[in-house]
């Protein structure tokens, strides 16, 4: 249980910037749209907003909203985007080596199929 | 609980931080529940989903306390970022505070031991300077011959200045064991919130 709720939050800043990445959005947004795909404790993502905009990936503005008070808008920062880069490829090489772990066929030495 | 009371609890929570970073936060959350209340949902889904705001409050307290004792450095504030991400249960308080407290008492030990050679120097400097002139004054030196006085105030003009340069060099100890203390407790954070892939 501990182990999964940690992978979450580490996956949880990669989704962040990634989103970003495409549009600036605000807070709710970007909750929307991600416990769309994996369910999280909602109330993670502001200290961890704060924490990049503390390291300077993303920056925040406020923005007037057609239905109600203006509302807090994030964008991703140059150093924010490559931090995002970053991550997305040691995700591809992560997620790539499970994947071959999971579904591949063991063969031995030889490259042989085994019998299961 | 609604939305009154989680922001209550989060507010009560997180009373030690100052008042612009706390409505920073609570404003965060009210934004939350007025969008989610217009997209729909009730106060109380909002709260569930956000989480125990006790967690929460771990998160934001943690955060704040480490960047606190890195901007300003001092002992009651690394103690504070360090009992904060103990909160979160990023590492076993034990392993990690029994080594910073022993290191911490050697050099404040290396520190007073400094202290007291300087002020000890400084004692012998004076009693040599003085002990020809009043003979009953005997603090260190037995005799009052004024070799015996030169030596003890070579030795102690040698003596302060060695506890000076013990004490210059335990500055820099210090700020180094600070500034690694501070490294260790960012890499906690982070692992715990980023749990680097591989």
């Amino acid at each position: 249980m501990v182990m999964n709720t940690q992978f979450k939050k580490g996956v949880l800043e990669l989704c962040v910037l990634a989103l970003l990445d495409r549009k600036d959005c605000y807070g709710y947004e970007m909750v929307d749209e991600i416990s769309k795909n994996i369910s999280i404790s909602e109330g993670t993502i502001y200290p961890l907003l704060k924490r990049l905009k503390n390291e300077g990936f993303v920056i925040s503005y406020l923005k007037e909203s057609p239905d109600g008070p203006p509302r807090k808008y994030y964008r991703l920062t140059d150093l924010g985007k490559k931090k995002k880069d970053k991550l997305v490829d040691e995700w591809g090489e992560f997620s790539m080596g499970v994947n071959n772990l999971l579904y591949s066929k063991i063969t031995n030495n030889l490259g042989d199929i085994k019998d299961e | 609980m609604n939305k009154e009371e989680y922001l209550k609890k989060l507010t009560k929570l997180i009373y030690k931080l100052p008042k612009e970073d706390r409505q920073d936060i609570l404003s965060d959350y009210e934004e939350h529940f007025m969008i989610g209340l217009e997209k729909g949902r009730t106060e109380e889904e909002i709260s569930m989903a956000l989480g125990d705001p006790k967690t929460v409050a771990k998160q934001i307290k943690a955060e704040y306390m480490v960047k606190k004792a890195e901007d300003k450095p001092s002992a009651s504030s690394i103690t504070r970022a360090i009992m904060a991400a103990a909160g979160l249960g990023i590492f076993n308080l034990l392993f990690f505070v029994l080594p910073t407290v022993v290191l911490t008492m050697v050099i404040l030990a290396l520190f007073v031991l400094g202290g007291a050679m300087v002020f000890g120097g400084i004692l012998i400097i004076l009693s040599s300077i003085f002990q020809p002139f009043y003979h009953n004054v005997q603090i260190l030196t037995n005799d009052g011959g004024i070799l015996s006085s030169l030596g003890g105030l070579a030795g102690g003009i040698g003596l302060a200045i060695l506890g000076s340069v013990l004490l210059v060099g335990m500055t820099y100890v210090a700020r180094w064991f600070y500034g690694l203390i501070i490294r260790y407790l960012k890499l906690n954070l982070k692992i715990i919130q980023e749990q680097k892939m591989v």
